[in-house]
């Protein structure tokens, strides 16, 4: 009984993969911004994105 | 476990209780195998008394211990086991001893006149429905003997010496209280092998595992079954799964994964769609930092695009603010990465942190004109550092067959951890403590 069942989840999670590649998803972390104005390519500085200024400084061993 | 050593009997002509009273107390007797029974217990007095005598002559006489259980299924009890009535009409206590530990288990005889004797075993909650073998076994010997019965393979589970402590009832053969017999279990659940032997005689019987559920069907018993304790020799795994099947079934999907993570990477376009080198001069920052890039074309369905960045860091760290701009509808994918590296040598060797490259992925991303915002930052004090960003279309993610393979994984890992832990819980009582399963 579990074979069948555990087929069906395999393929189920097969095809979830080629869902994934067909549609391009990512596991990466991203915002999506509606409407960023098109003064951005004159001026870029007037935008400002929600992960300027997020780094951190892993500072080395 | 293992019965007594009955031989088969012929059914009797006619099915009538017999009537009789104990020569030793006077308490009445009831014989319901006729003619079958070779000893009849009395329940009064425990005197073990000759079924075949006329007088009932007494053959053994025995002090039942204060406390002894009286049988779950009382004599004179009728039910249809597997389609067939039977009544109780015997019923023992026998052990084994094991490292200075008695193991109890009872034994009840059931009777149907046309049908002859069957026999049920209960050891801790775990009931079995036995029969004498119609043919004999062929044994192997090896590191673990094994029993060849009508094409199925038992193991040998265990041989031990067991002793009769308590009787009532009648039986078809000279019952006594301290009886001793050798019982050797061979096992493939649900069903078990046993042969016993003693008085001269060897007596080959087969047990099939039954739920106590069943037998309080069977025997219209009130309440409920008490639950089985621990796992028993010749019990079935609790899920009807197949260790072998299930690995199979793995082996297969991980091939059908393979499969499509090769046909992905070849259909995959991978095109490179924009390349540039940057600088970032030292020190802070004069004037504005961020600036755009050149307007490139993402062509196809709508995919991924990977960007991926390469700096030559050197204990140092640089971040860069990035925005994909869609120039014609106004979308965009925010998001910030860091690449930055370091090396040393100290007391355990050289060593390093980090990578001078970054990679990633910006999800379904449809098709059309777009631009790069990048905004880097560093260390105030970093030197000049060269950066490069590559951005290509339509990749494979190889993160995801690593999380398929892995979701494909637990659930045999799951199903193997829980086979193995029940069959080392059951072989753990047995003359061969050591890891098997039921799929080997």
């Amino acid at each position: 009984m579990f074979s069948p069942l555990y087929l069906l989840y395999g393929f189920f999670v097969l095809g979830c993969v080629g869902m994934a590649e067909y549609r391009g998803w990512s596991m990466d972390a991203m915002n999506e911004v509606k409407n960023v104005p098109r003064s951005i390519r004159d001026n870029p500085g007037a935008y400002r994105g929600i992960y300027s200024s997020y780094h951190h400084y892993t500072g080395g061993k | 476990m293992s019965t007594g050593t009955p031989p088969l009997p012929n059914p009797p002509a006619k099915p009538q209780v017999k009537s009789l009273h104990c020569p030793q107390c006077g308490a009445a007797i009831t014989l319901r195998s006729f003619q079958q029974a070779v000893t009849v217990v009395c329940e009064s007095c425990h005197s073990v008394l000759d079924a075949r005598d006329p007088t009932l002559k007494i053959l053994q006489q025995f002090q039942a211990a204060t406390g002894e259980l009286a049988p779950i299924v009382p004599l004179g009890t009728r039910g249809k086991l597997r389609g067939t009535d039977y009544e109780v009409i015997g019923f023992q206590r026998r052990s084994i001893e094991s490292d200075g530990v008695r193991y109890d288990w009872h034994e009840y005889l059931l009777f149907n006149p046309y049908k002859g004797f069957r026999y049920l075993s209960e050891y801790q909650g775990h009931w079995n429905d036995i029969t004498v073998c119609k043919d004999l076994p062929i044994l192997r010997t090896g590191l673990v003997p094994s029993a060849n019965y009508l094409g199925e393979v038992y193991r040998h589970f265990q041989t031990a010496e067991a002793t009769t402590g308590y009787v009532i009832g009648e039986f078809p053969w000279q019952v006594r209280v301290g009886e001793r017999a050798t019982v050797t279990d061979y096992v493939h659940p649900p069903r078990v092998l046993s042969c016993e032997q003693g008085s001269g005689e060897t007596t080959w019987s087969v047990g099939e595992y039954t739920y106590p559920q069943e037998i309080w069907k069977a025997f219209n018993l009130p309440g409920q079954p008490p639950e089985p304790i621990g796992v028993f020799e010749n019990q079935p795994a609790p899920a009807t799964v197949s260790l072998r099947q299930a690995w199979l079934a793995f082996l297969l999907l991980t091939v059908f994964l393979l499969g499509l993570m090769a046909f992905n990477d070849m259909v995959a376009s991978k095109e490179p769609v924009f390349s540039a080198n940057y600088q970032l001069a030292p020190g802070a920052p004069k004037g504005e930092a961020s600036f755009v890039t050149d307007v490139f074309e993402l062509k196809g369905r709508t995919s991924n695009v990977e960007i991926k960045t390469a700096a030559n860091v050197s204990n140092s760290w640089i971040y860069l603010n990035y925005a994909l701009i869609n120039q014609d509808t106004g979308k965009a994918w925010d998001f910030g990465r860091e690449v930055s590296y370091y090396s040393g040598r100290d007391s355990d060797g050289s060593w390093t942190e980090g990578s001078r490259s970054d990679t990633v992925i910006v999800p379904s991303v449809p098709p059309g004109h777009y631009y790069l915002r990048i905004e880097p930052e560093a260390d105030a004090r970093h030197p000049q550092i060269s950066y490069s960003v590559l951005i290509r279309r339509d990749v494979p993610v190889f993160k995801f067959y690593g999380y398929a393979l892995l979701a494909l994984f637990l659930p045999v890992l799951y199903v193997t951890f829980k086979s193995i832990s029940f069959e080392r819980a059951r072989w753990s009582e047995s003359d061969h403590p050591i890891l098997q399963t039921e799929s080997d």
